[in-house]
């Protein structure tokens, strides 16, 4: 792993650009972890971006990080496997509130109960935008949509409060409507040795409600710090996670502040303890072949 | 519109010649972008206008940079642009696909808004009287464009009555 250099936000801006429609919060949202990787240092062949399937999971390919847009739901495995490949990599894994909550949802449990240290970026805007406006696992109990024409029956399901139930390090919510704010949580996020999960309320300008656009998100946004919440404290958290939907709380909901060991790192020792006794590698194969 | 990490008490001339190339920077990739956006999604007019405002914002950052160089030369820039946000760039949601030239200068006219209330909160903090000036000269140009923007806005034919969310239709069954 090379040495933290001197990078700025441009170096992390890839030449190709960006197809989301016009006015799109993913636009702010790449910015910010343009911001955030220059905040970090690391140099960008030195950084995996994993994504699902979506608008929003078009994100790694604006970046110059190695990028792999790959199946719906899977961003997470696939992050998984980069990062035992290769753990000296810094993964990040992103996608939308579909992507993550529904078809990818049985992942997360995983990679919160084994730490790995990957970072989990959704941009939740409640709706299959890319799919022309179906609901979401977070739609809104009521919504209607092509999918829904006399309004959604089911509860939403609350990314925040998912991830904290099943036990993540580090927790956080995040928004254009706070640009530094933003870019400051990403770093934190990545900062911290685990799973790191940040949950950003993007708006889809073309099939997102008036509510849900910045000006109606400016208006239910609350900073976590500015309350003066303890983020070291878990249950406070998720009392406030359960507001998602009502309130729009920015900032850090929870970071452990004794974080357990990486999964990653787990193996890394493991096989430095059992390569003590293993034979040469010239000597393998002859523990496959009769003499 | 925000700031990180910027001292504004002890901002020296050199640095604050450097936040303005910054600030121009931003701007004009923010309308480089948009204008990219709007060609993508078959919106000329508005284009046509973000590259104008494009080429605004890299000329006075082109004057800005000669100012700097002329004064400090080849010393290193302390400042980044991490240090700011969307100061005199457009806010990313202030664009939609089909935006007519009038909503494009809209969008135009509240960024220099955006950017002389930034200068005008700025000045009281400001100590150092060479920067003080310097903030001054860049607030009176920004009331200075956006009265070339209005002007511009008053020539517009008005916008046709029917509007781009008339062509939006109503969830339909699938």
């Amino acid at each position: 792993m090379s040495a933290t250099c001197e990078f700025q936000a441009k170096d992390y801006k890839s030449s190709l650009k960006p197809i989301w429609c016009p006015g799109c919060g993913d636009f702010s949202v790449v910015q910010g972890i343009y911001r955030a990787l220059a905040a970090i240092g690391r140099p960008p062949h030195e950084i995996a971006f994993v994504s699902g399937i979506g608008c929003s999971s078009r994100i790694p390919g604006y970046t110059t990080a190695y990028g792999f847009n790959s199946v719906h739901g899977r961003s997470l495995p696939i992050a998984q496997g980069i990062k035992l490949a290769n753990p000296d990599l810094l993964v990040l894994a992103a996608g939308g509130d579909g992507d993550g909550f529904s078809i990818g949802g049985g992942h997360i449990a995983h990679l919160i109960r084994r730490n790995m240290d990957i970072t989990y970026i959704v941009m939740d805007n409640q709706i299959y935008g890319l799919t022309k406006g179906q609901l979401s696992p977070t739609s809104q109990k009521g919504r209607v949509t092509c999918t829904s024409r006399f309004g959604s029956l089911e509860e939403p399901v609350n990314p925040l409060l998912y991830v904290l139930a099943y036990g993540a390090g580090f927790v956080a919510q995040a928004s254009p409507t706070d640009l530094v704010g933003m870019a400051a949580t990403i770093e934190e996020a990545i900062r911290y040795p685990g799973f790191a999960f940040v949950n950003i309320q993007s708006p889809c300008v073309t099939y997102g409600e008036e509510a849900q656009q910045i000006k109606g998100l400016k208006a239910i946004s609350e900073n976590l710090a500015a309350m003066g919440h303890n983020p070291a404290d878990r249950l406070a958290a998720m009392d406030l996670a359960q507001q998602y939907g009502q309130k729009m709380h920015l900032g850090v909901f929870y970071r452990n502040p004794e974080p357990a060991p990486t999964y990653d790192g787990l193996v890394r020792e493991r096989q430095a303890a059992l390569s003590k006794n293993a034979p040469p590698k010239e000597q393998i194969l002859d523990l496959f072949i009769k003499k | 519109m925000a700031t990180r990490g910027i001292d504004f008490q002890t901002l020296s001339l050199m640095d604050a010649l450097d936040l303005a190339i910054l600030i121009e920077d931003e701007a004009q990739e923010r309308y480089e972008d948009f204008a990219a956006q709007m060609d993508q999604h078959r919106t000329p007019a508005a284009a046509r206008f973000f590259r104008l405002m494009a080429f605004n914002e890299s000329k006075h950052g082109e004057e800005l940079s000669a100012r700097r160089a002329e004064l400090f030369g080849e010393a290193p820039r302390a400042v980044t642009r991490e240090m700011i946000y969307d100061i005199e760039a457009p806010d990313f949601d202030e664009v939609r696909a089909f935006m007519t030239p009038r909503q494009a200068m809209e969008a135009a006219l509240a960024s220099e808004v955006k950017a002389h209330s930034f200068f005008l909160a700025a000045i009281p903090v400001l100590k150092d009287a060479g920067v003080k000036a310097l903030f001054e000269e860049l607030r009176d140009e920004e009331v200075y464009h956006r009265e070339l923007v209005t002007e511009e806005l008053a020539k517009l034919p008005p916008d046709s009555a029917v509007s781009d969310e008339d062509f939006v239709d109503e969830p339909a069954p699938q």
